[in-house]
Order: structure tokens, then C-alpha cells, then sequence
């Protein structure tokens, strides 16, 4: 799944998706390995994200000192 | 000799005196004690402003009143002296504030009852705070300390987030005007923030009157987006923060309800990477020994087969060891070959000969 487009949200809960599998009763051996790679890869680009991202601030133009 | 004073009609008279009037005391403020306080049709307030030297008459709207009054509350009035067309000075009112910390306090209470008993404060209405909020706005002055403490601590623990601030004055008596403004412009947006956070760092009672304004924590509560604030230190409690969906004691403490910290998220992400790894090694480690279990069953009972045989065979050969006619001679006993008949060749044979005998006698026993 492309985690391209996605906010730090969505990566965060995807990523929650997949550590709740190893914790499931859907946990199964042979697919433990691939999914471990997925949450790996999926950590870092949050990693990633946290370190490079900036808060976007805007103040509005909008005066508020009238009606 | 012509009188030459200046001479007027009395409608004439009275617009000129309220002419000097509003050119002399344009905006002025009159501090005493309410009295003979009261709201008719609704819509119009009337009260006596007084003090030890004397008593002048109030008049405004109710839409005005922003706070309760009542009778032996000490206020400050924003108003223009007016002469009346019925020859009665008077004040209109404009703005009116408690002053002294008695008046501010009794104000404070009083609203504060008013407003529990509408239910603006009670816990059912409050509503969650969305976690990892992506899109926030914020209603502060930009200059204020308490916003670059907000910003500060917020750039420190979260990135990736929008943030819309509306600069607004949080002090003064158009403060609580400008926030209301804000508050209504976030929530008339398309596309709303995820909550609004409203900041303001410490002052003196004074200085936070405006969050304790009527119309300001009615809008608080009204706003379809979940509403932060962060205002003042610890100890200050304002109507707004009880009318907010959640109260951060200081603008900082706010940053911090709001956004996780990130260097701690990177941390939990970690042990939990590690968890799973470690769910998985368990889980291969199960994997052996439950085969190494099964394996070591296996050959158990192959060891019992073989053994189950073994005694079988060792029975056999004792079985066969009774039977062989070489232990029956070696017992001493010997094998006769042809018929017993009388004048008959016989074969006897022992351990050692075979002994060919004529039969010379057979008795039946």
C-alpha cells in the first residue's frame, strides 16, 4: 500500500494496524516476517516525517477588530 | 440697552447642551455603586450610579450588559452625559465593568451560577479533543508572550500540522468582541478546524476580564469545533475555560494537551517495533520446541515398537529353546525312531550316540 500522500495520522494509524496484528489471533507465522517488514518501513517514513516536516503557520488576513 | 445673551428654544437648548456635552466628555468613564437597578420590557436598563457626594441616572440596553449587575456593585461606566427632552441629566451607557475586586468577584459568581444553571459548564457537554490533530486554529495576540510559548512548544514536540492563527486584542474592552468574531469566522469555514485553542498568558484580573465576558463563553460553548484554552497561569479560572472542551492551566500546558511529542512517539514507536519482533521470535521459538516435542514423542514410541518386539522375539526364542529336541537330550532324555514291535530294529537316540536295539518285549502301561 502506497503510504506516499498520507498525513502522519493516517501513517500512525497504519502503522497501529499492523503492530495490533502481532498481538491478534490472526497472528500467523508465516506472514509475521512480511508484516514486520511493512511496519518497519512504515516506522521510518513517520521517523522520517517527524524529523523534516514543519508546522505550516498562517496568520489570517481577516481584521477582527471590526464587524 | 439689547440683552445681548445668546437666546434658544428649549428643544434648541437642550440639543446644544448635549452638543457640548459629547464634545466635552466624549467616552467618558464614572466609577460608583449601583442602585435602584432594573431591566424594563426586556430591553432597557435603568440604575443609579452613586457615591458619598451624590447620584447621577444610567441608562442602556440590555444587549449591552455583559456581565450581572446588581444592586451594591461597584462599577466603571463608559458613557456620554445626556440631557433628556424631559430636563433630566443622565448617563448613556455604553460599556459597564465591575471594579474592585469585591464587584469583580461578585460578578463572577454571579454569572458563574446563572451559567451552571443553564448547564453551559456541565461535563456531558464537553466533547474529545481530536489526538494528532492535523489542522488547528488559534485565537490570540501574536505579539503575547503566551502565543510564542503556544508556538514554541508545539514546533518542539509535533510537525506536519496547519495551524491558523487569528490575531485578535485578549485584553481591554473590545477583547471579548475580537475573540467572538474569531470563534465565529473558524466555525463558519468550509472546511473547519479540527479545534480551536484560545491563548493568553498570565495578567491581573483586570487583564483577563474579557474571558469572563457573557456573550464570549456563550460563543465558547456554542462552537461547533471543540475549543482549547490556555489562558492565564494555574490559579486563574476564567468562565471560558469552564465553558471550553478542555482546560490547559498555561498557554504551554495547551501545546502539550493538544499534539504528542514526537521524540517520545519515535520511542513508543520503537518498543513497539521491538514487541512485534519480539512477538515473532516467541512465536518461532514455540515453533521448535512444539516440533522438537512432536519429534521427540515420535521416537519414544518408535523405541517402544522395537522394544515391544524385541520381547516378543526374545519369547520366541525361548519358546523354540523348549522345544528343540537337542535341549530335551541334553536333559537326558532320548529319541526312539521305528515301530515297537517285538523282534523289531529300533533307533534310540541320545545326546552323544544313536543305538540301533531290537525290541524284545512291549507292555502296554
Amino acid at each position: 500500500m502506497s503510504t506516499k500522500n498520507k498525513t502522519i495520522k493516517e501513517k500512525l494509524a497504519e502503522l497501529q494496524l499492523l503492530i495490533d496484528w502481532f498481538d491478534s489471533d490472526d497472528f500467523v507465522l508465516e506472514e509475521a516476517l512480511d508484516k514486520y517488514k511493512e511496519a518497519e518501513a512504515l516506522a521510518g517514513e513517520i521517523k522520517k516525517d517527524l524529523e523534516t516536516f514543519r508546522n505550516e503557520v498562517t496568520i489570517v488576513k481577516k481584521d477582527f477588530s471590526t464587524e | 440697552m439689547e440683552n445681548q445673551s445668546p437666546r434658544f428654544s428649549v428643544g434648541d437648548f437642550i440639543a446644544l447642551t448635549n452638543q457640548t456635552l459629547e464634545y466635552a466628555y466624549t467616552g467618558v468613564e464614572v466609577e460608583g455603586e449601583v442602585s435602584s437597578f432594573k431591566v424594563n420590557q426586556g430591553k432597557f436598563v435603568f440604575f443609579d450610579l452613586k457615591d458619598a457626594t451624590g447620584s447621577i441616572g444610567c441608562f442602556m440596553m440590555v444587549f449591552q450588559l455583559r456581565i450581572p449587575i446588581e444592586d451594591g456593585m461597584k462599577v466603571i461606566v463608559r458613557a456620554t452625559p445626556k440631557l433628556t427632552n424631559w430636563g433630566k441629566f443622565s448617563l448613556t451607557v455604553s460599556q459597564i465593568r465591575p471594579s474592585g475586586e469585591g464587584s469583580i468577584k461578585k460578578s463572577f459568581e454571579l454569572l458563574k451560577a446563572k451559567l451552571t444553571d443553564e448547564g453551559l459548564f456541565a461535563p456531558g457537554r464537553k466533547r474529545p479533543i481530536p489526538t494528532l490533530p492535523s489542522h488547528i486554529a488559534v485565537i490570540s495576540s501574536t505579539q503575547a508572550a503566551g502565543y510564542a510559548d503556544f508556538i514554541k512548544i508545539i514546533d518542539q514536540r509535533w510537525k506536519g500540522m496547519k495551524v491558523d492563527v487569528a490575531h485578535v486584542q485578549v485584553q481591554g474592552d473590545v477583547a471579548a468582541d475580537q475573540i467572538i468574531r474569531a470563534l465565529r469566522y473558524f466555525n463558519q469555514l468550509e472546511t473547519v478546524p479540527e479545534l480551536v485553542v484560545l491563548i493568553r498568558g498570565g495578567g491581573s484580573t483586570d487583564d483577563l476580564a474579557a474571558f469572563n465576558d457573557e456573550p464570549l463563553v456563550r460563543e465558547i460553548a456554542a462552537s461547533r469545533v471543540p475549543v482549547v484554552t490556555g489562558i492565564g497561569h494555574e490559579t486563574d479560572k476564567s468562565l471560558a475555560d469552564l465553558a471550553a472542551d478542555l482546560r490547559a492551566s498555561t498557554p504551554s500546558n495547551a501545546a502539550e494537551l493538544i499534539v504528542p511529542d514526537r521524540v517520545e512517539m519515535i520511542r513508543s514507536i520503537d518498543r513497539q517495533l521491538h514487541f512485534s519482533l519480539q512477538r515473532t521470535e516467541d512465536a518461532i521459538s514455540q515453533q521448535i520446541t512444539s516440533l522438537t516435542e512432536s519429534l521427540g514423542g515420535l521416537s519414544g514410541r518408535i523405541e517402544e515398537i522395537i522394544l515391544a518386539h524385541e520381547r516378543h522375539l526374545q519369547h520366541m526364542i525361548e519358546v523354540i529353546a523348549l522345544v528343540n529336541p537337542r535341549s530335551i537330550l541334553k536333559r537326558g532324555y532320548a529319541i526312539i525312531r521305528g515301530d515297537p514291535e517285538v523282534g523289531s530294529s529300533i533307533k534310540i537316540e541320545t545326546l552323544q550316540q544313536i543305538i540301533t536295539a531290537e525290541v524284545k518285549d512291549v507292555n502296554q502301561k
